[in-house]
Formats: structure tokens, C-alpha cells, sequence
């Protein structure tokens, strides 16, 4: 569908000529290049750094933990170091940094430079971590625990007419961005300027400041960023540290440019997950009782996995009403390459374990997987686990009844049912039929998914994100806010909310370039809150603006002045916004957000409202597999989302398309394993992404259930398509072999496995 | 390094540079002749960011050495609009919404200019299989392919 005019992305004509600069096509004269000297063992205890006495070491610049005023990354936790001291955690820790002017030169140095190492025994087991001797973080390797208990689950056990008991596992998975990490630091003399590709531009003058010791006055600027999906929230701070450090005592501005070895093999991965689940219901299929235990996968260190663990155990029990529930989730050190923020934040894990219970139930019951969602879906007025009562906006109900009917679910169920009994039949006599289209199995399955708009629970109050509007000279808005551009369409929703809440063109409200030194602190852009929270300032920005232009002209002409549409009556008088605008040039509007204050949240006993309003989705995947070589394909996919208010509809769809291909991703290519500690992954070679031969058809439909506190009714959209689509493929699974699917990823060799087990128990 | 002479046109220019012999023509493009608007993905020819048309073909220019481009005409996204207007195929992508960080779409443009001026007139699926070596995160491809479908139903 063609959009309209006025619906065009902001930064999109400049990206499709080529002009867009990014990091790397920045011309910067005596630019040096950094590269990092990195461990090869999970854990080691490190000896001594050697330098060759015969190389000249005076043309380049070496940086170790010896240089550094503060070596941690102020994060949660400063538990990680800018560079290793004593000991490494990790294949890929760095140890230290050289720069040179060239790369070549840089990468010439490093194989003079040796480490000796004495290796050390390491925890590469996140099931092993809490329990081990060895000692990553703490007592117990635990960075962080949760429970959260609701009812009584001895009533749920009581009660209950059948048990239904899930282990299940989540891998690794890389944001794969198009762009790699980069990153470059400009040194001056009590300065440093960083400018890369990142999301989050005060988490890295954050760090920096902290590493320096304040005596370095912090500049961070964000380039036009190449994709993100939270790869750029929290790793960036990690290398804008190594530039500037490079930086500061080379002298020269140094570029950090990872190429994609280097990225996928030492960045953050979305956390591998264990799921311990246990439900309680009755003969009808409804949820009396769950009992959940998740572990996640958080590496060597911290990074942000307190806060992807909280939105795991607040997400656990999925779109479902359950009476009483136990949910109790640790996130563990291992020796392994610190996990991050990944797109969902631990939503995906938590959901996908909690669909696979849900088609174990239905299997248990003897019950269509969807009556058995439908019963226990949640409706407004009633409470989450944490005893947060949803009072608006809640759709998790519509939008699953809506996909079913647009995709046509039930009757396509018994038909793909009947259409696969022939070719199973082979399978299981073991005579693989021909591989020819129509031998191919068809599956259909679905997921309910959800996802907690903005910051977990205390989480925005804390921060208390600021935005500043000023009015230029022309007469036009100019928005100063710390929220990036990633491809998401942060700079076209902020022109467009700021726009209609003023009745103005779109093309007359400007953006500044986030730089630290320009912008206020409006927050990170992550959790699916630029449009929701940050956007909502902008509202109130708008309706301010308004006030303060009537007052004045009330003061200068002595009439009052009413704002309708764009223009300004009073008196004998219409003057357009622009107009007014103009005479008031300079005038400042600054916002900053307080959740509304109905809405509470208790973080030490998890009580309350976790998020203030949810996104709801339901989706519908048609599946097919080839018999002989089990080939998984999705070739089509239906989605309904609800997310209070489209603010540019076209391109939430085609975020949403995005979100469920990333998804599709993670159900059936997207696979990493460690080999000692260290990924068994170098790029796209080895590690497949979805190219256009396997995107299914799509499907999607939003509906509108405003939220009373977002702009013009807007939700959190980001995440939310993600969380959905892994679950929805492997319903699809469950449906053709009537199998327990319980871990990610699935690829053809896990179903020639199954195969040959059923052939063996059942023939 | 060893120094070779090339001679190619890029974007209807000629060019005459000396270049070292193992360089390839992504770093050419960018670093000699600052056109930057051709990306660098991988490095190993798999996510087509950096796909350029070279004598009416599309080729990976990180995998193609300058010493090839000897005599060739190249043709980049730069060279894609005239007169400040941009190109059909780049007016549809703005137009569908196929952009999102933007990262991929240089080479989408070239890979999808390269199969328009081959047969100018694919289906679905010959737009798809001939975009298929250009990865894109951001999106589902649904745009893209329409924005490509659109301008050749023109």
C-alpha cells in the first residue's frame, strides 16, 4: 500500500540517495584506528602482557587497565572492566587496545603484543552457575533473584484435574544490525567527543565521565544509526570507553570500527533461557495454578540482566488470568560474552515458555490448542501476577479473536489435519514420499503475546526523562530530545505527534542533532518508550506552546486569543501559527515525565503495576514442512496488534512485519552454540537470517484501544511484534506431529531426530 | 603494496587512479572517490550491502579488486538520481515505506536497478530471488518488493 504524502518517513529520501552519513562515512582528518587484544579462554588469570622488544613500538598507542582512572562501566552493576586486569571471563574479554593511523598498522602491532595467560577452570553452564565453586559474581553467581507470589497455590493443587509440567530452552540469538558496531572519540584538551552508532546517548556520557573520573568533560553525538534492536543500548558504552581511551593518550581521534567477525563473536546476544513450568488446571483447560522457575543466561557480567530478568518473571505468565501463581527466576554469571538487551527483554523467553505449556495443556486435555487460550485469556478488571489490575486498554481477547477469524484458523486446522494424515502415515512406515510440493505438511498454530509498555515498574520515575521545545526564528517548533533514529521511525512519530498536536505541517517542526551537550536527558531509547512516554511530553509540550502564544498576545493586544486548527483568533484578528510563532521566537517549553499517579509500583515485595499499560497481539503462522529434506517454511503469517493509536500507520505495519521476521528468525535459522566458551559463529555465513526466499506472506491488522495517558491513544510498539512469532511457529509444529516442541531454535535436524525416535517407539 | 593504474567510469565520470593492487573496489568507491553511499556489511560477499552495478551486472564490490573494475562502467546509488530528482525505483521506495535504518538499502537499489534493466518486467518472485543475497533486519521486505513491483509496472 501506498502511503500518503504526508505519511513518508522524515529520513528517507536521504538514506535512498546515499547521503546519509553514517559513522564509517565520516571523513575525519588524522583519524587512527583502534583494535582490541582479546582473550581466547573463558577464564584465565592473566600473567603478563608481553611487548616484542624488536617492533617499534613508538609509532602506535597501547592502552591497558593501567591507564584507565575508573576501569568498570557504570551500568547496573559496575562489575564490568573497560579492560581485563587480573583475570578474564570470557573468550573475547579485551585485555588492551592498540591504535595506529592505519588499520594495517594497528593489526600489524597486535601480533607483537602476547598475553600469558594461566587458564582457569569456568562455569559454562548457566544450570551449573549457582551451585559452582567457582566465584563470578557474589556468593552464589546469582545477579539477580525474583519471586513473585499471588494466591495460594496449595488450592490451585487441590483442585486441579490434571498436572502439566514443561522444561523448556531458548538459545542465543545476535541482532544481526545491517550496520557493525562503530564508534569514533575526537580528543581535546579537556574534552572528549564520541560519536557512533547507539541508542543511548546519556548511557555513554554516563560511563565515559565515570571511567575518567570527571576530569574529561563528555560529548556524546549519535550518527545516523544502522539498526540497533537494543545490540546499541548498552555495548556502545564498552567501546566509546576503548576509543577514548585510545584517544586521550594517542592524541588523535581514533575510530573503533568492528568488522562483522568481530561484532557477532564479542557482543551482547539475547539471553539463553531454562524453563522449569508447572500448571494447575481443570478439566476444562483453565489456568488454577502456575508454577514457573526461569533461569537466564547472563554472561561474565551484569550489563542490564536484572532488569531483562524483572521484565521475564513480570511476563511470565504471558496474555493468561491465573488465581494463583508462583514465579521464581534467577538470571546467572557464566564465563561467557555478557548477554544484553535484545529486542522483547526477556518478553520472549518468558512467552514462548508459557505458549508451549499452553499447547502441552491442550495435548494433556485432548483440547484445541486455541480453546484452551481462549478460556484463560485476561480481561480487563482483572490482575496480573503481581496484582496489577488492568484498567484500560486492554485487548488480549480482540486481538486474538480477530487473527483467528482473519486467518481463517480453525477450519484451515482440520483441514491441514486431514491433508497431513496421508503423508505421516509414510513417514512413520519410513517410506519418505517424493519431495514434490504437494507432499509438503502443512502446520497452523498461533501464540497470544503482550508486551509492558515503557520501563519495568519504578523505572521512569527514576529517570524522569526531560524534552525542551523551542520556537526558531522561522516560526518553527524544534524538538531537543535524547531519543535516537535506529530505523525504527523515532524522527518521523516525533514531527508527526508535535505536528498534529499543534494542527501544523509536519515539515515545519525540526529536529535537533542529539548531542549531550545540546539535548536534556529525555531517557535511553529502549522498552518500547519513545512514542509512548517521551511522545506524550511532546503533547504537553504542544498544549503548552499554545497557552504561553495566547497569553502573550493577550498581554500585547489586550484581547483574548483562542487557538483553533493551526490559527490564532482574536479581535478583528486570524494569525497562523507561524505567524505568532515568528514574534515569539525563543520562546522555551521544557516537559518532563512522571508516570500518572495512579499508577504504582512496589519493587521490593513486586507488587503493583509493573508496567502502566500493556501492547497486545495474537498471532496465526502457517507452517510447512517438506517431508523428505524437513525443511521448516513459514509461508504465511497473520498478526492483529493492539497498540492504543497508530501514530503512522503504514510504517507500524511495516515495523511489525520487521519485528515478526526477527522473530521467524529466532523459531527456525538463527542458531549459536559455544565451543569451549567461544561462539561458533563469524557472520551471515554461518549464522542465517531471513532473506526475502524465506519471508512468508503477511498479514497484519492493528486495532485501536487508546491508552488515556499516551499520545493521542499511542502504546509501546517496538518489541511487541517480536515476542509472538517464535511460539506461533512452533504451535504450527505441535499441530503437524503432535510432538512436544519446547526449545529454540528448531531446525530440520531436530525433526529427522524426532522422526527417528517415533520410528523407534512407535515401529 | 604494489601500485597499478585504473581507468573506469563511476556514475557516468571517468576516473584514472593509482591504487594499490589488493584493493577492493568497495574501498576505492569509498575512500578514494568518497562515495560513501555504498555500505560495507561483512566483508565476505553474504549480505549484498555493498552491491554496486558494474557493466550492467550487480556484483559485490567488497569481493571484486579495483584491478577488475580495469575499463569498466560503475554505477552506484550516487548515481541513481538526476538532477537532485530521485530515480524511479528510489521515489517507490520512499513512497511504499521501504526504508528503515537505511542500512541495506543502497544495495537493494542497485541489486533491483541491475534486474530492472536485465528484465524489465519480473514477477514477484524474480524481484525476490533477485534481492534474496541482500539482507535486510529492519524489515519484513514487503515494501521493498512493492516499491521494485511499482516501478515496473510504470
Amino acid at each position: 500500500m501506498k502511503a500518503s504524502p504526508k505519511e513518508f518517513r522524515v529520513d528517507a529520501a536521504e538514506k535512498l540517495s546515499g547521503a546519509t552519513s553514517y559513522i564509517r562515512d565520516e571523513q575525519i582528518p588524522g583519524l587512527w584506528y583502534g583494535t582490541t587484544v582479546r582473550s581466547p579462554h573463558p577464564r584465565a588469570r592473566i600473567r603478563e602482557i608481553h611487548l616484542d622488544p624488536h617492533f617499534d613500538w613508538n609509532t602506535v598507542t597501547i592502552v591497558t587497565a593501567q591507564d584507565i582512572p575508573n576501569n568498570y562501566v557504570a551500568m547496573l552493576e559496575n562489575d564490568m572492566p573497560f579492560l581485563a586486569e587480573k583475570v578474564v571471563n570470557y573468550v573475547g574479554e579485551p585485555v588492551a587496545l592498540i591504535a595506529a593511523p592505519t588499520r594495517a598498522e594497528a593489526e600489524e602491532a597486535k601480533k607483537h603484543l602476547r598475553v600469558d595467560y594461566e587458564p582457569l577452570p569456568a562455569i559454562l553452564d548457566m544450570l551449573e552457575a549457582e551451585k559452582s565453586s567457582i566465584k563470578l559474581f557474589g556468593e552464589n553467581n546469582l545477579f539477580k533473584e525474583i519471586v513473585i507470589e499471588k494466591g495460594n497455590l496449595e488450592t490451585a493443587r487441590e483442585k486441579a484435574a490434571a498436572v502439566v509440567e514443561l522444561e523448556a530452552r531458548t538459545g542465543y540469538q545476535e541482532h544481526l544490525y545491517l550496520e557493525p558496531q562503530g564508534m569514533i572519540a575526537i580528543p581535546e584538551k579537556d574534552r572528549v567527543i564520541l560519536k557512533g552508532s547507539l541508542q543511548c546517548p546519556y548511557y555513554v556520557k554516563n560511563a565515559l565521565t565515570t571511567m575518567f573520573a570527571g576530569l574529561k568533560h563528555i560529548t556524546v553525538i549519535q550518527a545516523p544509526t544502522g539498526g540497533a534492536f537494543g545490540g546499541k543500548e548498552d555495548f556502545p558504552s564498552l567501546l566509546a570507553g576503548h576509543a577514548a581511551l585510545l584517544a586521550v593518550k594517542s592524541g588523535h581521534p581514533i575510530a573503533m570500527f568492528y568488522d562483522r567477525e568481530e561484532d557477532v563473536q564479542v557482543t551482547t546476544k539475547r539471553h539463553p533461557s531454562y524453563h522449569h513450568d508447572v500448571a494447575y488446571v481443570d478439566q476444562e483447560g483453565c489456568l488454577l495454578g502456575l508454577d514457573l522457575h526461569l533461569w537466564l543466561d547472563g554472561g561474565a557480567y551484569c550489563t542490564l540482566s536484572q532488569v531483562v530478568l524483572a521484565r521475564a518473571a513480570l511476563t511470565a505468565t504471558g496474555s493468561y488470568y491465573v488465581p494463583n501463581v508462583r514465579i521464581h527466576a534467577k538470571a546467572v554469571a557464566t564465563n561467557t560474552v555478557p548477554s544484553g538487551a535484545f529486542r522483547g527483554f526477556g518478553g520472549p523467553q518468558a512467552v514462548f515458555a508459557m505458549e508451549m505449556l499452553m499447547e502441552k495443556i491442550a495435548q494433556r486435555l485432548g483440547l484445541p490448542p486455541h480453546e484452551v487460550r481462549r478460556k484463560n485469556l485476561i480481561k480487563e478488571g482483572q490482575d496480573t501476577a503481581t496484582e496489577q489490575v488492568l484498567k484500560y486498554s486492554v485487548s488480549a481477547r480482540e486481538t486474538f479473536e480477530d487473527v483467528l477469524q482473519e486467518s481463517d484458523y480453525e477450519q484451515k486446522y482440520r483441514q491441514y489435519q486431514e491433508w497431513n494424515k496421508p503423508i505421516l502415515e509414510k513417514l512413520r512406515k519410513g517410506e519418505y514420499p517424493k519431495s514434490n510440493r504437494h507432499d509438503r505438511l502443512r502446520g497452523i498454530g498461533l501464540a497470544a503475546f503482550l508486551h509492558g509498555a515503557g520501563f519495568t515498574g519504578t523505572g521512569e520515575n527514576k529517570i524522569q526523562g526531560k524534552i525542551r521545545v523551542e520556537l526558531t526564528a522561522e516560526g518553527k517548533p524544534l524538538i531537543f530530545s535524547a531519543q535516537t533514529e535506529m530505523g525504527q521511525g523515532e524522527q518521523t512519530a516525533f514531527r508527526k505527534i508535535l505536528s498534529d498536536a499543534l494542527y501544523i505541517d509536519r515539515d515545519d517542526v525540526l529536529l535537533a542533532e542529539v548531542n549531550t551537550d545540546k539535548v536534556p536527558d529525555s531517557g535511553p531509547t529502549v522498552a518500547s518508550r519513545t512514542t509512548m512516554v517521551v511522545g506524550s511530553l511532546l503533547v504537553d509540550a504542544a498544549e503548552e506552546i499554545i497557552q504561553q502564544l495566547s497569553y502573550r498576545l493577550k498581554e500585547e493586544q489586550g484581547v483574548q486569543f483562542d487557538y483553533r486548527r493551526g490559527y490564532f483568533y482574536g479581535g478583528e484578528q486570524i494569525l497562523s501559527f507561524r505567524e505568532v510563532a515568528q514574534k515569539y521566537a525563543g520562546l522555551t517549553v521544557e516537559k518532563q515525565y512522571h508516570h500518572p499517579p495512579i499508577i504504582k509500583f512496589d519493587d521490593i515485595r513486586w507488587k503493583g503495576d509493573a508496567y502502566p499499560v500493556f501492547s497486545w497481539a495474537a498471532a496465526v503462522a502457517e507452517v510447512e514442512v517438506d517431508p523428505v529434506t524437513f525443511e521448516i517454511r513459514v509461508v504465511r503469517y497473520f498478526t492483529t496488534h493492539e497498540i492504543g493509536k497508530a501514530i503512522n500507520y503504514n510504517q507500524a505495519v511495516a515495523q511489525i512485519e520487521g519485528g515478526s521476521l526477527q522473530g521467524i528468525g529466532y523459531a527456525l535459522y538463527e542458531k549459536i552454540k559455544l565451543q569451549n566458551g567461544k561462539f561458533d559463529i563469524s557472520g551471515f555465513t554461518d549464522y542465517i537470517i531471513p532473506a526475502t526466499t524465506e519471508t512468508p506472506e503477511f498479514q497484519v491488522k492493528i486495532l485501536e484501544n487508546p491508552y488515556p495517558f499516551g499520545p493521542f491513544g499511542a502504546k509501546g510498539l517496538g518489541e511487541l511484534p517480536f515476542v509472538g512469532a517464535a511460539p506461533a511457529v512452533l504451535s504450527a509444529l505441535w499441530m503437524i506431529f503432535g510432538k512436544e516442541f519446547n526449545h529454540l531454535p528448531v531446525l530440520p535436524e531436530d525433526l529427522l531426530q524426532l522422526f527417528s525416535k517415533q520410528k523407534n517407539t512407535e515401529g | 603494496m604494489k601500485e597499478i593504474s585504473i581507468h573506469f567510469t563511476v556514475n557516468g565520470k571517468k576516473v584514472s587512479l593509482n591504487v594499490p593492487s589488493r584493493k577492493r573496489l568497495l574501498d576505492v568507491l569509498r575512500e578514494d572517490l568518497g562515495l560513501t553511499g555504498t555500505k560495507e556489511g561483512c566483508d565476505v560477499g553474504e549480505c549484498g550491502a555493498c552491491t554496486v552495478v558494474m557493466n550492467g551486472r550487480a556484483v559485490h564490490s567488497c569481493l571484486v579488486l579495483a584491478a577488475q573494475a580495469d575499463g569498466a562502467e560503475i554505477l552506484t546509488v550516487e548515481g541513481l538520481a538526476q538532477n537532485g530528482e530521485l530515480y524511479p525505483l528510489q521515489k517507490n521506495f520512499l513512497e511504499y515505506g521501504a526504508v528503515q535504518c537505511g542500512f541495506c538499502i543502497p544495495g537493494m537499489l542497485m541489486s533491483s536497478y541491475a534486474l530492472i534493466q536485465e528484465n524489465p518486467h519480473p514477477g514477484e518472485e524474480e524481484i525476490k530471488e533477485a534481492i534474496a543475497g541482500n539482507l535486510c533486519r529492519c524489515t519484513g521486505y514487503k515494501q521493498i518488493i512493492q516499491a521494485v513491483e511499482a516501478t515496473v509496472k510504470r
